[in-house]
């Protein structure tokens, strides 16, 4: 453990970057040649999601994803299910490489008789819950599934959704032995937090078993956006998840603008990038403040949450939401930020940059919190592999991913971000790169204030830019809990007919469960906390 | 300061020594004082019905349907009404009114303890409209407050499926710029210690059971605040056949706090209401106040 560089002048040490696991960078001309050797072929090019696609029949698309996976460096990003021009779907997995190389899309059609094929979760674990998903809405059935249990068990029991080969109670894992008893907690829980379901198996206060049951937010939000024109759809992109507001409406418009083939002012790009840094910020060191809160050191986190306070002032400043809502549009801006006076707003932020590596010193030489954040609830980089985590849990495993570097959009294309990294999957391993990335983002926000300045408000699509016919488009950003995908298809008519959102904590909720593993109970709260998982974007 | 025996087997570092946020003093006066002054560009829409061309521009634009033109017939007037307990703030209206009718304002306290106060119906053509009298809490609550409360508030809260935006801001709440419990307010983890329930969220079919058992759970007499857009109304997600629109639909509501989120200090107006202490300055037709 090494205390990050102070004042900002030396990037931050890397702990991890050394047993991390290595990113291999492959060049476009032979990832087009590794593609082409893949069965599903021949594959296209696509270019308004800049990826290659395959399309095998139904029974070999489990075999095609996997083999993608095994050849090529590629991650699982996410699965989903969309109505194709007919009565059937088409099962779609997007497999994601490092930028320059791009990725794969494996779709199948599914016709309305034979919504049943070979299950990829079977093979690779990060599927589980998508299949799951998708069985759940469209009826797919998925032969030899590890999970076969509904996503949203409670929600889908009430509107009488369940999928065909799901058994109609939902089994619980339990643990039997002497001594072994079961604590089942939610879906209200002692406190403000979302609602969902843990049960543990303990025996004294060790956790042997966690299973985590959602699916209590679930509002069919991707309903709702069907029919709607794109440009209206930002309100429940912003709704996905509250304290993500501005990544989702970001990921969105970047979706629909792909679609579309819209371009975005330069000056857009800096302000969608000062909201994001700034609403990262907020997010990363209130994570921070909450630790320090669950280990009971007071004064750590009531520094932690005013400058969480001042996070959410400054995007009040700018956009007069403390979530910074309705400021993004499709195409660019809503409205012009109010930045001015910007000398006042750039000291802000780095006066907040440097709080963050302050309250980071502060909390590593309290021996009380260090004894409860060393070593507790690990999450091995071998889980985090299988499981294809994300985002800042993920990089304190040694994945050393993030969108912002590897799949540069917007102003990030021009900027290099430092990307700390950690091996030891623990809470203070987490509580680390919580810390240094916040700081990090008020620095590069602080940097983008006089760019962001000059984006004039956009508004609208102008009619002469609307494309015309069948669009589909697919959206990339790194949230503050990792990389937030989103998957927009309209129709000839320029509406929506699809919209698929996979927010990062879909890939990491599952994770929990082995970090609690390791856990005694009082200290789950503090493993929960260090995850700081959405539910409502889980479930949506 | 940490103890050496029980450190750990690290070299310590310099002390923990006093910092910027030991020294400046952080927490609000409100409400016991002023309301500060808004930061940011105002976000919360005003109608001016002397401004208005009728022709619904705002209506169109609004996506929870907030607003409400019933256009003018033969003899009798168009009336606009625009409601405060759907309203998420997105300000789209404002971008649509072609006659500057529909301004942005920044009110915060819009608390009210009747449903219908947060619906300004306006007349077309014709200035604000008449005031009611302001409604006020029922005699039991009231009483319930000030007798057995003793003007203290034990408050559970439910996340009846929202998108997590309103338990920030009610989260805030506890932070050392707001400090709840400076106010004799405080949130508790059992709804067996709660005097009243804040719900937040469009209140999901899979929450339903578990909202109504959190508020069989309280002691009476108890009290609910609807909290946000969705807890009020169901807000972005009204359309949706998963919600069922908002804590009314499923428990008794006596305090309504909109917003999308609320700011903290319109959660900290509401709780004012809730107590007794602020009369609601929202009443059907006009804005009392600044």
């Amino acid at each position: 453990m090494t205390p990050p560089g102070s004042e900002g002048g030396e990037p931050p040490r890397t702990a991890g970057a050394a047993c991390g696991l290595p990113s291999p960078t492959l060049e476009p001309h032979r990832e087009a040649e590794l593609v082409q050797g893949l069965p599903g072929g021949p594959a296209r090019w696509d270019p308004s999601d800049q990826l290659w696609v395959l399309s095998p029949e139904p029974r070999g698309w489990a075999g095609t994803v996997e083999q993608a996976a095994g050849t090529l460096p590629v991650r699982l990003a996410s699965i989903w299910a969309e109505p194709d021009a007919g009565d059937g779907v088409i099962l779609n997995a997007v497999l994601l490489a490092r930028s320059p190389a791009h990725g794969i899309r494996v779709c199948s059609r599914l016709a309305p008789e034979a919504r049943s094929l070979p299950s990829l979760a079977a093979v690779l674990p990060a599927a589980t819950d998508f299949e799951r998903e998708v069985a759940e809405e469209y009826a797919v059935e998925f032969t030899g599934t590890p999970d076969p249990r509904p996503l949203r068990a409670y929600a889908a029991r009430t509107s009488g959704r369940r999928p065909a080969s799901a058994p109609a109670a939902y089994p619980f894992p339990k643990v039997e032995g002497e001594g072994i008893h079961e604590i089942a907690v939610g879906p209200v829980h002692a406190g403000v937090i979302e609602p969902g379901h843990f049960r543990f198996q303990v025996v004294g206060e060790q956790v042997l078993d966690l299973e985590i049951q959602l699916g209590y937010t679930y509002k069919g939000t991707e309903a709702l956006w069907v029919g709607q024109r794109p440009e209206d759809g930002l309100l429940w992109a912003e709704s996905i998840s509250g304290d993500h507001s501005v990544a989702g409406a970001v990921a969105y418009a970047q979706a629909v603008e792909a679609a579309q083939g819209l371009p975005v002012p330069a000056a857009a790009e800096a302000a969608r990038g000062l909201l994001l840094e700034v609403e990262r910020y907020a997010f990363h060191i209130g994570t921070v403040a909450g630790i320090a809160l669950d280990v009971g050191y007071a004064r750590g986190a009531a520094a932690g949450y005013r400058l969480r306070q001042r996070a959410h002032r400054c995007l009040d400043r700018l956009t007069g939401s403390r979530l910074g809502r309705g400021a993004v549009a499709v195409g660019g801006l809503r409205r012009p930020l109010t930045t001015a006076p910007a000398a006042v707003l750039v000291a802000e932020l780095q006066s907040m940059s440097d709080g963050a590596i302050q309250i980071w010193e502060d909390l590593e030489a309290v021996a009380s919190v260090v004894d409860r954040v060393r070593g507790t609830g690990e999450v091995s980089p071998a889980i985090a592999r299988a499981l294809q985590l994300v985002g800042p849990t993920g990089r304190a495993s040694g994945i050393d991913h993030d969108v912002r570097r590897d799949r540069p959009y917007g102003i990030y294309r021009s900027w290099a971000v430092r990307v700390p990294t950690e091996a030891r999957g623990d809470v203070e391993a987490r509580l680390r790169l919580y810390a240094l990335e916040a700081a990090e983002a008020g620095r590069l926000a602080a940097r983008w204030v006089e760019s962001a300045s000059a984006a004039p408000g956009v508004g609208r699509i102008a009619p002469e830019l609307r494309t015309e016919g069948a669009a589909h488009g697919l959206g990339v950003v790194e949230s503050p809990r990792g990389e937030w995908l989103v998957r927009t298809v309209q129709d000839a008519r320029g509406r929506l007919v699809r919209v698929h959102v996979r927010e990062p904590s879909f890939l990491n909720w599952r994770a929990l469960k082995y970090a609690a593993r390791r856990a005694i109970v009082p200290d789950f709260p503090l493993c929960n906390k260090s995850f700081n998982l959405s539910y409502s974007g889980f479930d949506r | 300061m940490t103890d050496p025996a029980i450190a750990p087997e690290r070299p310590s570092r310099r002390p923990v020594r006093a910092r910027w946020w030991d020294r400046r003093p952080e927490t609000l006066p409100y409400p016991r004082g002023p309301l500060p002054p808004p930061e940011g560009p105002p976000r919360v829409p005003a109608h001016d019905a002397r401004r208005c061309d009728g022709q619904g521009a705002c209506e169109r634009a609004c996506p929870t349907q907030a607003i409400r033109l019933v256009p003018e017939r033969s003899g009798g007037r168009g009336e606009l009404t625009l409601d405060y307990g759907r309203c998420v703030l997105c300000g789209l209206c404002i971008d649509a009114c072609p006659t500057g009718a529909m301004t942005a304002t920044s009110r915060i306290e819009l608390a009210t303890t009747d449903r219908a106060d947060l619906q300004m119906v306006h007349p077309l053509g014709a200035g604000p409209g008449p005031v009611p009298a302001p409604s006020s809490l029922g005699p039991a609550v009231r009483t319930l407050v000030q007798e057995r409360f003793q003007g203290s508030l034990a408050v559970r809260v439910v996340d009846a499926g929202s998108c997590n935006g309103c338990e920030v801001e009610v989260q805030a709440l506890t932070w050392p710029t707001y400090d709840l419990e400076r106010l004799g307010i405080h949130i508790v983890a059992s709804p067996r210690h709660a005097d009243a329930l804040l719900v937040t969220g469009p209140v999901t079919r899979a929450m339903r059971h578990a909202l109504i058992q959190t508020w069989v759970s309280m002691p009476r007499p108890r009290m609910v605040l609807a909290v946000g857009a969705c807890g009020i109304s169901g807000g972005p997600f009204r359309n949706s056949g998963e919600v069922l629109g908002g804590a009314a639909s499923v428990v008794p509501v006596d305090v309504f706090v909109p917003g999308c989120p609320p700011r903290p200090e319109a959660l900290l107006y509401g709780f004012w209401v809730a107590l007794g202490k602020a009369e609601p300055r929202l009443s059907r037709g006009e804005y009392r106040g600044v």
